[in-house]
């Protein structure tokens, strides 16, 4: 399990690309992620109801690759607390099987304000765009001495 | 096409109890693992304290949306403070708009998030796209 640890501010530069992050999308994983959120509507759990609603089959939530655009920006802020905004279009379906993988860009920084802004977007392995026009904004802690702030 | 005279209608979560199982159940879910010094809630755990309003306009008699054929077309969130166990956490959705677009219905619902002391911890808004049946 990995530690996450804080970013240096100092560290960050306009243009600079975040590391990517790449999932693979299963049924357990769509299933798991309807127990935890409670989200159970049946276009992602039941196939033959997707299917009579018009979709290729279940689909994965749309808050699901959210989340991993959500995972690429904290993982390399290395703290949860720093997110201040977030925001994106679900552009395309994730179906099982999909391999999407999330990239980031810095497209701005603050020194007055130490506020970050990152593009994103979500591709899966045909390069398709699932989620587009991301935005996040960071704000990292007044500069100190000690860098554990909490 | 949902009747427009339901914008506004409004509707309230049950305060959410936020525990460590239920952050930890959220981030084995997304596989989002890495640990803070402190357990933090990943910010998208706002879907999750917030989900009951959701499901109350979804299934809403009355506004009546066609959920079957309803996706998630757009979603913006911003974050006043960390969630963390021991949370208490109330969720209000407002619909503030339905509009339609060439074959289909957009339906905005803006949402924020209050603590037990009624200071905010997060705001969000859900544009839902329903595709004609």
């Amino acid at each position: 399990m990995k530690t996450l640890r804080t970013l240096d501010f100092e560290q960050v530069s306009p243009g600079q690309a975040l590391p990517p992050l790449t999932k693979h999308v299963t049924v357990e994983q769509i299933r798991q992620y309807a127990e935890a959120s409670g989200d159970h509507n049946p276009i992602h759990l039941d196939e033959s109801f997707a299917r009579s609603a018009g979709l290729p089959g279940v689909i994965a939530h749309g808050m699901l690759t959210m989340a991993f655009a959500n995972q690429m920006v904290t993982d390399w802020l290395g703290n949860r607390s720093l997110l201040k905004s977030l925001h994106g279009r679900f552009a395309g379906m994730v179906v099982p099987g999909d391999d999407v993988t999330c990239s980031g860009t810095v497209a701005s920084k603050d020194d007055g304000t130490r506020r970050v802004v990152i593009n994103l977007v979500v591709t899966n392995q045909r390069g398709e765009k699932v989620f587009n026009k991301g935005v996040a904004e960071a704000e990292f802690p007044p500069q100190r001495s000690s860098t554990h702030a909490a | 096409m949902t009747d427009s005279r339901w914008v506004g209608r409004s509707y309230e979560t049950a305060p959410f109890e936020v525990t460590e199982q239920s952050i930890r159940d959220y981030m084995a879910a997304v596989g989002d693992v890495g640990e803070d010094e402190e357990l933090t809630a990943p910010p998208t755990y706002a879907m999750v304290y917030g989900f009951d309003a959701y499901w109350q306009l979804w299934t809403d008699q009355e506004v009546a949306l066609d959920v079957a054929h309803l996706v998630h077309g757009e979603q913006r969130f911003s974050f006043q403070r960390p969630v963390r166990p021991g949370d208490r956490i109330r969720t209000t959705g407002r619909l503030t708009a339905i509009n339609a677009r060439n074959e289909m219905e957009l339906v905005t619902f803006e949402l924020k998030a209050r603590d037990a002391e009624d200071q905010p911890v997060s705001d969000g808004t859900a544009l839902f796209i329903i595709r004609k049946a």
